[in-house]
C-alpha cells in the first residue's frame, strides 16, 4: 500500500526526463498508467464481506510519525475517486494539452497531487495526513499558476494557497491538541478515547479549528472564494482538483471525525448551517455566471455544501446519503468540467453569452451534457444518479434527529426549506447551463474558432463518467452493498443498512419536494430575464472577495506603516526603545522579586580625596555634553578616563592604573587623530521633548545600574572563588603578582582571545584604510 | 565609599547613555567612551574595595584585595580600547564617505 | 580526549592566522581556506561523535580545575551546535570567491571568517560566563571587519549601528557578570547554577538574570531590541549576509537557553513567562517587517526574527518537547537562513536587481534558482516534511500540552504569514511572462552561486525527511537541558 501512495512520487522524479521525449510521445501517456494501476490495486478489495486493512512502515518512530495507512469504507471510496477520475483526466489531458506546453511541469504538479491525495484519504497518523494535506494545498497552488504568465492565474493560485493553507494550519493545530490530549496519533485511537477531547474544556477550541481547516478546503461559504478563481488552471486539473477530489479533502475530515465529534450538538450546529448556507448561496450564485467553468465552479461550492450538510444531519440517512453522492458528484461534474473543456477547446471561448446551439456541431457531446446536467439537477429519471442522492437528501432534511430546542430546533425547521431553495437554484443553473450551450440561436460569428466535434480521445474519458452516472441510476445496487455501505457505516461508526430504490409511491414527502423543485426551478428559468437584474445587484453587497483583497492589500500596506512608523533608520531611535524596554522590564523585575536591598554593614572607608576624585570626574563626564567644542569634550573625556585611573590607585589596582592611563593616552590621542577630519560640533537642534525623553531614559538606566550594584554588593551569598587565586599564585602559578597570575595562567584562554581580538580589529582598520585608497587609485 | 562609587558609575552610564542619543559621531562615540569607564568602574566595585593589600605577594600580608576582578577589567579594557579604535576609524570613514556625520542624516531606505 | 573540546576553537583561530599572513595571494588563500573549511568540518564531526558515543568531553584549560580555570564543555547540545556552524562555513566558503570582488578577498575575508567561526564555536563550548563574553568580542570583532569589508557608502552607514548596538550591550554584559559575580562569588556558569539554585535565586538574582537575558537578547534580535538587525544585515556582500543570519541571532539564542536552563532556573514563573509574551511579540513584528517591503534581501533579513521568536517561545514553555522543538528549530534555522541569504545573493545578482517590482519571470531562464527558492520557503515556512516542520510541531506540542493558547495561535499565524512573505518573491520574482535578461552574462556565475546554497538546502531537506536519524539526539539534549545537574556534575565533577 505503502507502494501505492508513493507510485505516483516516484513517477514524479522521472517525469521532467520522460518529458524529454514529448514531441514523439505525449507524456500524458506514462502519467495515465500511473492511476490505472493504483485503481486496478484497490478495485479488488470492493465486495459485501469488505474488512478494513491496516499497514503500517515506519518513518520518524520517535515522534510518533509513520506511514499508518488504513483502508476502510470510507478511504476506499476516495482511493477509487483519485485513482478512477484521475486515471480518466490524465487521458483526457493528453487531448487537452498541446505538446508545445510545459507538459513535464504539469504533470509533476498532477502526480504530486495525486499521490499526496492518496495520503491524505489513508493515513491513520494525523502529522502525516496533514503533511499530505498540505501538499495538495501545495500542488493546486502550483497547478492553478501553471499559465503564470497571466496575472489571473497568478492572483488565483495565491489565493488559493493563501486559504487553504490557513486552514491547514488551522487544522494542524486541532490535530496537534488532540494528539496531546489523547496521547496519540492515531486518528482511530483518537476516537477511541473521544471521551478525552469530548470532555476537554477546549473542545470548541478543537471543533472551531479543526472545521477551519474543512471548510476552507471543501469551498464552505464563506471560504469560498478561491475556487472560482481557481478555475484559471488548466480544465483537467478543475475537473480533478476542484471538483472531484481536492476539495472533497474537507469533507473527508468532516467525515473521518464525525463519529468523535458529531456527539456534540455544536457539530450538527456548525456543520449543517455552513452546509446549507453554502449550499444555497453556490447554487444562487452559479446561476449569474457567465464562464461555463465559474458555473461549475460554483455549483460545485453548492453540491460539496449539500455534502457538508448531509454530514451534519448525522443521521444514518444523511450519512449513506452524503458518501452516495460524493460519488455521483464526482461522476456528473467531471464529466461537465471536460464538456466545458471541449466547448472551450472546439470553439476558443467559455462565455455562455457568445455560446447557443452547439448541439448540431457537438452532438456527441451535446448529449453527455444532457445527462451529467439532468442528473446535477436532479430530475426524477430512474437513469440519473444525482437524483437518487437528492432525494436521499430530501429525505434526510425530514428527519433530523436533533434536539427541538434552541438553535438546533430553529435550525431543524428552516433545514428542509432552505434545501428546498438551494435544490431550485441547482435545477435553474443546471438548465442553463445546458441550454445556454448547446440550444438556441448558434452565434457562429461570435466565435474564435469553428465548431466541430471533439476528438474521440477527449471523449472516451466524459463517456465513461456519464456511462458511470447512467449504471448506477439503473442498478444502484451494484455499488451498495459492496460499497457505499461499508463507506457510510465507516462515517457512522456503526453498521449503515440502506436499500436504494427509485420509486417510493405518490406520497412519498421527498418526491413531492423534488416536484416542487421541479415545477419552480422550470418558472425561474424560463422567466431567467426578469430574474437576471436581482442576481446581479443582491451578491455585490455580500461579496466576500472584497473583503479578501482587502485583507491582504491592508495587511501589506499595514505593515508598511507599521514597521516604517519605527525601523526608520534613525540609530538614537533604536537605542531610545531599546534602552525604555530594559530599563521597564528590569525596573518591573525588581519591583516584583523585592530585589533591591542595601546593606551599609561592610563598606569601606571614606576619604576626602576619592571624593574629590569622583567629583572631577562627575563635573567632566557631564562637562562632555555641555560643551561645544570638539577638543575640550574630547580633553574631558581625558579627564574621566586619568580619574579612573587613579581611582583604581586608591582601590589597590596598580596594574590596572598603569594600563588605564597608557590606554587613555593613546585613545585620546587617537580622538585627537579622527576628530580633526570630523565636522565641528553643531548646535544641539533637538525639541525639548526629545532632550527630556534622553534626560529621563539616561538617568533611569544610570539610576537602574547602580541600584542593582548596590544590591548585588549587599547581597553577598557566597565566598568567592578569589581566595584560591591567592592561595595558589605562588605555589601553583609561580608568581607575586596574582593579576598577572591569574590572566596569563587560570585564565590564560581570554588572554588569548583578547590578543585575538586586537589583532582582528588591526586588520580590520588597516582593511577600512587600504581598501579606499587603492579604490581611489584605481579610478 | 561603595555606594559612592556605584553613583559615580551610574552618572558615567547616563551622562554616556545621553551623549550616545545624540547625533553627532563624536559625541555617540564619547558616550561609548564613558559607558565602559563606568562598566569598569562597577566591576572594580563590585570587589571588595581597600580590603586589603594590592594582590602581589608581599611577605607577612594575608590580607588582599579580590585579584579577580581588576584582572577581569584588565581583560575588557584591552578589547574596550580595540573597539573604541575601530569605532574612532569607522566613524571617520562614514562621515567622509557619506559627507556628514550626523546620524539622523544617515538613516537610510530600503533601495540600496 | 578532553583536549578535543579546543580543537574547533584553535583550529580556526590558526586559519585564521595564516590566510592574514598570506592574504595577498588571492588563489591560494582561496584554496588554502577551503581545505582548512573542509578539514575542520571533519574533525569537527568526529569530535561530534565521539561525544556521542562516549559523553560531555570537558577541558580545563592550563590544567586548572573548574571552577577557578576556564572550562571549556563539548557537551552534545555545544557540538551539535557547532557542527552545524562548520556546515555553514563550508557552503559560505565556497560561495565566497563567486561573490567577493578579488578587493574584498584580499584585504582579509577569510581571516575574518575564520576569526568568526572560532568566536562563534567558542561561545557555544565555553563554560564561563566572562570567558563567553571574551567569545562574543571575538566573534562580534570578526563581524566588524567582515560588515565594512568593501566600504560602501551603505556599508559603512550600516556598519556604524550595528557597531555601536553591540558595543553597548557588551557593555552592559561585562557590568552584569561582575554584579553577578558579587552575589555568588563565581563566573563559572556550572558553580553560578549550582550557588543560585542553593539560594532558590533569591533577591536581586533574578533582577540580574533580566538584565542577562536583555543582553543576549539584544544579540539574538528578541523583540523590542531588534531594530538594529535588518538592514546592517543586507547591505554587506550575500556571503556575509550568510553567515551573520545563519549563526550571529543564534549564539545569542544559545547563550538564553543555556542561561535560563543552566544558571536562572528557579523563578520559571515569572522569567520565562515573560519569555513567552516577548516570543509572540517578536514573532508577529518580525513577519509584519517581512510584509512590510519588496527588497528580497530584506524580506529575508526580517524573516530571521519571526523564527527567534519560535525558539524563545520553547524556552519560554520549558519542557522537555518544547526545549526539543527549539534545539530543532535551532539547527534547521542555522542551516535555511544560510541557504537562503546565499540562494538570495545570486538571485539578486542574476537579477540585477534587489527590488521585487523590477523583477519577473526569472523561473523561465533560471528554473534551478526558482525550484530551489521554492522549497527554500516550504522549509522555511514549517512545511511537511521539511526541517521547518519537525521544530514547529514539537513547540507547538509543547505548548499546548502547557496550554499555552495564544503563543500557539501565534505561532500558526505567523507560520502562514513566512509563506506569504516568501512565496510573494516566488510568485512576482520567478512567475511572470518570459521577458529578455537584463544580464545574460551572469547566468553561468549565477548558476555556480547556486550550488553552495543548494548544498544547505538538501542538508535541510534531509533534517526533515530523515527527523529519526537526528531526533532522538535532539531529543536527549533536550532531556540533558531540562536536568541541569548532569551538567553542572559534569564540571564540578561532584
Amino acid at each position: 500500500m505503502l507502494l501505492a501512495v508513493l507510485l505516483p512520487f516516484i513517477i514524479a522524479i522521472i517525469i521532467p526526463f520522460v518529458s524529454k521525449w514529448k514531441d514523439k510521445i505525449h507524456t500524458g501517456y506514462f502519467v495515465t498508467i500511473v492511476p490505472v494501476i493504483i485503481f486496478i490495486y484497490f478495485v479488488r478489495f470492493i465486495g459485501s464481506g469488505f474488512e478494513p486493512v491496516m499497514r503500517e512502515y515506519s518513518w520518524i518512530p520517535s515522534l510518533n510519525m509513520n506511514f499508518a495507512f488504513h483502508l476502510d469504507g470510507l478511504s476506499l471510496l476516495f482511493v477509487l475517486l483519485i485513482s478512477g477520475i484521475g486515471a480518466l483526466v490524465a487521458f483526457y489531458s493528453i487531448f487537452y494539452l498541446h505538446k508545445s506546453e510545459q507538459l513535464g511541469h504539469f504533470y509533476v504538479y498532477f502526480l504530486i497531487f495525486m499521490g499526496s491525495m492518496l495520503g491524505v484519504v489513508l493515513s491513520d497518523n494525523v502529522f502525516v495526513l496533514y503533511s499530505f494535506w498540505e501538499f495538495t494545498s501545495l500542488s493546486s497552488f502550483l497547478l492553478i499558476g501553471f499559465w503564470n504568465f497571466k496575472k489571473e492565474s497568478r492572483y488565483g493560485a495565491l489565493k488559493s494557497m493563501l486559504i487553504t493553507v490557513f486552514g491547514g494550519l488551522s487544522l494542524l493545530g486541532a490535530l496537534v491538541f488532540m494528539s496531546v490530549l489523547t496521547n496519540t496519533t492515531s486518528i482511530r485511537e483518537m476516537i477511541s478515547q473521544q471521551q478525552l477531547i469530548l470532555n476537554s474544556e477546549f473542545f470548541p477550541l478543537i471543533l472551531v479549528l479543526l472545521l477551519l481547516g474543512a471548510f476552507t478546503k471543501s469551498a464552505q461559504f464563506p471560504f469560498h472564494i478561491w475556487l472560482p478563481d481557481a478555475m484559471e488552471a488548466p480544465t483537467p486539473v478543475s475537473a480533478y482538483l476542484h471538483s472531484a477530489t481536492m476539495v472533497k479533502a474537507g469533507i473527508y475530515l468532516v467525515a473521518r471525525y464525525s463519529p468523535m465529534m458529531s456527539a456534540n450538538e455544536w457539530f450538527f450546529i456548525i456543520v449543517s448551517t455552513f452546509g446549507i448556507v453554502t449550499l444555497c448561496w453556490g447554487s444562487y450564485m452559479a446561476v449569474r455566471q457567465t464562464d461555463l467553468k465559474g458555473i461549475l465552479a460554483f455549483s460545485t461550492i453548492s453540491q460539496l455544501g449539500m455534502i457538508m450538510a448531509m454530514l451534519g444531519f448525522g443521521t444514518d440517512i444523511a450519512l449513506f446519503a452524503a458518501v452516495f453522492h460524493i460519488l455521483n458528484h464526482a461522476t456528473f461534474k467531471g464529466s461537465l468540467f471536460m464538456v466545458a473543456g471541449i466547448v472551450d477547446h472546439e470553439t476558443g471561448t467559455r462565455d455562455i453569452r457568445k455560446l447557443g446551439g452547439l448541439m448540431t456541431y457537438l452532438p456527441i457531446t451535446a448529449t453527455l451534457a444532457v445527462f451529467a446536467s439532468f442528473s446535477m439537477a436532479g430530475v426524477p429519471l430512474p437513469f440519473l444518479n444525482g437524483f437518487y442522492s437528492k432525494e436521499f437528501f430530501f429525505d434526510s432534511a425530514l428527519h433530523l434527529e436533533a434536539a427541538n430546542t434552541g438553535i438546533s430546533g430553529v435550525l431543524q425547521a428552516a433545514v428542509p426549506y432552505l434545501a428546498v431553495l438551494g435544490s431550485i437554484f441547482t435545477f435553474v443553473y443546471s438548465m442553463y447551463f445546458f441550454f445556454g450551450t448547446f440550444r438556441g440561436k448558434a452565434k457562429l460569428d461570435q466565435l474564435p474558432k469553428k465548431p466541430h466535434e471533439a476528438p474521440i480521445g477527449m471523449l472516451v474519458s466524459p463517456i465513461v463518467l456519464v456511462l458511470g452516472v447512467i449504471i448506477i441510476g439503473l442498478f444502484p445496487s451494484l455499488i451498495n452493498k459492496p460499497f457505499i455501505e461499508h463507506a457510510a457505516s465507516a462515517v457512522a461508526g456503526t453498521t449503515v443498512e440502506k436499500s436504494i430504490y427509485f420509486w417510493h409511491g405518490f406520497l412519498y414527502p421527498p418526491l413531492i419536494l423534488s416536484i416542487t423543485v421541479l415545477v419552480f426551478g422550470v418558472i425561474l428559468y424560463l422567466s431567467r430575464r426578469v430574474w437576471m437584474p436581482v442576481y446581479n445587484v443582491v451578491p455585490g453587497i455580500l461579496s466576500m472577495n472584497k473583503f479578501y483583497d482587502g485583507a491582504v492589500d491592508r495587511l501589506e500596506n499595514y505593515s508598511f506603516t507599521i514597521t516604517k512608523g519605527y525601523m526608520n533608520g534613525s540609530i538614537g531611535r533604536y537605542v531610545r526603545l531599546i534602552l525604555a524596554a530594559i530599563l521597564i522590564v528590569t525596573f518591573a523585575f525588581m519591583a516584583m522579586t523585592g530585589g533591591f536591598s542595601i546593606n551599609t554593614d561592610n563598606l569601606a572607608d571614606f576619604t576626602i580625596a576619592e571624593l574629590l576624585v569622583a567629583i572631577t570626574m562627575v563635573v567632566a563626564a557631564i562637562g562632555t555634553i555641555l560643551t561645544n567644542n570638539r577638543i575640550t569634550a574630547i580633553l574631558i573625556l581625558g579627564v574621566v578616563g586619568y580619574g579612573l585611573a587613579m581611582l583604581f590607585v586608591f582601590y589597590r589596582a596598580p596594574d590596572l592604573a598603569l594600563t588605564q592611563l597608557i590606554i587613555e593616552t593613546v585613545t585620546v590621542a587617537l580622538f585627537l587623530l579622527v576628530f580633526y577630519h570630523l565636522p565641528k560640533l553643531g548646535k544641539k537642534e533637538e525639541s525639548a521633548s526629545t532632550r527630556v525623553l534622553n534626560l529621563i531614559i539616561s538617568i533611569g538606566f544610570g539610576a537602574m545600574m547602580t541600584m542593582v550594584a548596590i544590591s548585588s554588593h549587599s547581597t553577598k551569598l557566597f565566598e568567592s572563588i578569589s581566595s584560591y587565586f591567592v592561595d595558589n599564585t605562588y605555589e601553583l602559578g609561580g608568581g607575586d603578582n596574582m593579576v598577572n597570575v591569574i590572566l596569563v595562567d587560570f585564565r590564560g584562554l581570554d588572554t588569548f582571545f583578547e590578543i585575538v581580538v586586537l589583532g582582528i580589529a588591526a586588520m580590520a582598520i588597516y582593511a577600512m584604510i587600504r581598501l579606499r585608497q587603492d579604490k581611489k587609485e584605481e579610478e | 565609599m561603595e555606594l559612592i562609587m556605584a553613583v559615580l558609575a551610574g552618572i558615567l552610564f547616563t551622562t554616556g547613555i545621553y551623549n550616545l542619543l545624540q547625533k553627532q559621531l563624536l559625541r555617540i562615540i564619547i558616550g561609548t567612551a564613558l559607558i565602559s569607564h563606568g562598566a569598569h568602574l562597577f566591576i572594580l566595585t563590585m570587589g571588595e574595595l581597600k580590603r586589603g593589600a594590592p594582590p602581589i605577594l608581599t611577605e607577612g600580608i594575608e590580607n588582599y584585595t579580590d585579584p579577580l576582578p581588576q584582572a577581569l577589567i584588565l581583560t575588557s579594557i584591552v578589547i574596550s580600547f580595540g573597539v573604541t579604535s575601530l569605532l574612532l576609524v569607522l566613524a571617520y570613514r562614514a562621515s567622509q564617505v557619506n559627507g556628514t556625520d550626523n546620524m539622523e542624516q544617515l538613516r537610510g531606505n530600503d533601495y540600496e | 580526549m578532553s583536549n578535543l573540546a579546543v580543537l574547533p576553537i584553535i583550529l580556526p583561530v590558526i586559519a585564521g592566522i595564516i590566510v592574514a599572513f598570506i592574504h595577498k595571494k588571492k588563489k591560494i588563500v582561496r584554496i588554502v581556506s577551503q581545505i582548512i573549511a573542509i578539514l575542520n568540518l571533519l574533525v569537527v564531526g568526529s569530535i561530534f561523535l565521539y561525544v556521542q558515543q562516549n559523553g560531555t568531553v570537558v577541558l580545563e584549560t592550563g590544567g586548572w580545575a573548574a571552577p577557578y580555570g576556564i572550562i571549556l564543555v563539548g557537551d552534545l547540545l555545544a557540538m551539535t551546535l557547532v557542527l552545524t556552524t562548520n556546515i555553514i562555513a563550508v557552503a559560505c566558503v565556497f560561495f565566497a570567491p563567486k561573490s567577493l570582488s578579488e578587493k574584498q578577498e584580499e584585504f582579509y575575508f577569510y581571516a575574518f571568517f575564520f576569526m568568526l567561526i572560532s568566536g562563534v564555536s567558542g561561545a557555544f563550548l565555553t563554560g564561563d560566563l566572562f570567558n563567553l563574553f571574551v567569545f562574543f568580542e571575538v566573534l562580534l570583532m570578526a563581524s566588524y571587519g567582515l560588515i565594512v569589508l568593501g566600504n560602501g557608502k551603505v556599508q559603512l552607514r550600516e556598519s556604524i549601528k550595528y557597531v555601536l548596538i553591540n558595543l553597548f550591550s557588551s557593555m552592559l554584559f561585562v557590568t552584569t557578570i561582575s554584579f553577578l559575580y558579587s552575589v555568588v562569588g563565581t563566573v563559572n556558569m556550572a558553580q553560578i547554577g549550582q550557588r543560585v539554585q542553593e539560594v532558590e535565586q533569591q533577591g536581586i538574582l533574578t533582577t540580574i538574570g533580566i538584565l542577562l537575558f536583555f543582553v543576549f537578547a539584544t544579540k539574538a534580535a528578541v523583540f523590542p531590541l531588534y531594530y538594529w538587525l535588518p538592514r546592517p544585515y543586507i547591505s554587506p556582500n550575500p556571503v556575509v549576509s550568510a553567515l551573520f543570519g545563519a549563526l550571529l541571532t543564534k549564539v545569542g539564542i544559545y547563550s538564553i537557553l543555556r542561561t535560563f536552563t543552566v544558571m536562572f532556573n528557579q523563578e520559571v514563573q515569572l522569567t520565562h513567562t515573560l519569555f513567552i509574551y516577548l516570543a509572540a511579540f517578536t514573532m508577529i513584528f518580525g513577519v509584519i517587517g517581512a510584509l512590510s517591503t519588496n527588497n528580497v534581501k530584506l524580506i529575508i533579513a526580517y524573516n530571521i526574527i519571526p523564527a527567534v521568536g519560535f525558539m524563545l517561545m520553547g524556552i519560554g514553555l520549558y519542557n522537555q518537547v518544547a526545549i526539543s522543538g527549539t534545539l530543532y528549530y535551532l539547527v534547521h534555522d542555522m542551516i535555511i537562513k544560510g541557504a537562503l541569504f546565499l540562494l538570495i545573493g545570486a538571485i539578486v545578482y542574476v537579477a540585477g536587481t534587489s527590488d521585487l517590482r523590477k523583477m519577473g519571470g526569472l523561473i523561465h531562464h533560471y528554473p534551478v534558482l526558482g525550484w530551489m527558492f521554492f522549497i527554500a520557503t516550504l522549509v522555511l515556512a514549517g512545511i511537511p516534511p521539511f526541517s521547518g516542520f519537525i521544530g514547529k510541531l514539537l513547540l507547538l506540542q509543547g505548548g499546548l500540552a502547557q496550554e499555552e493558547i495564544m503563543i500557539v495561535i501565534v505561532a500558526l499565524i505567523t507560520s502562514l504569514l513566512i509563506l506569504f512573505s516568501m512565496i510573494r518573491i516566488f510568485i512576482r520574482g520567478f512567475w511572470g511572462e518570459k521577458t529578455e535578461l537584463k544580464h545574460p552574462e551572469r547566468k553561468r556565475k549565477g548558476v555556480w552561486m547556486a550550488w553552495p546554497a543548494g548544498a544547505l538546502l538538501s542538508v535541510s531537506i534531509l533534517l526533515g525527511l530523515g527527523a529519526e536519524w537526528f531526533y532522538p539526539t535532539i531529543d536527549s539534549i533536550a532531556e540533558y537541558v531540562m536536568n541541569p545537574e548532569i551538567y553542572i556534575d559534569s564540571v564540578l565533577k561532584e
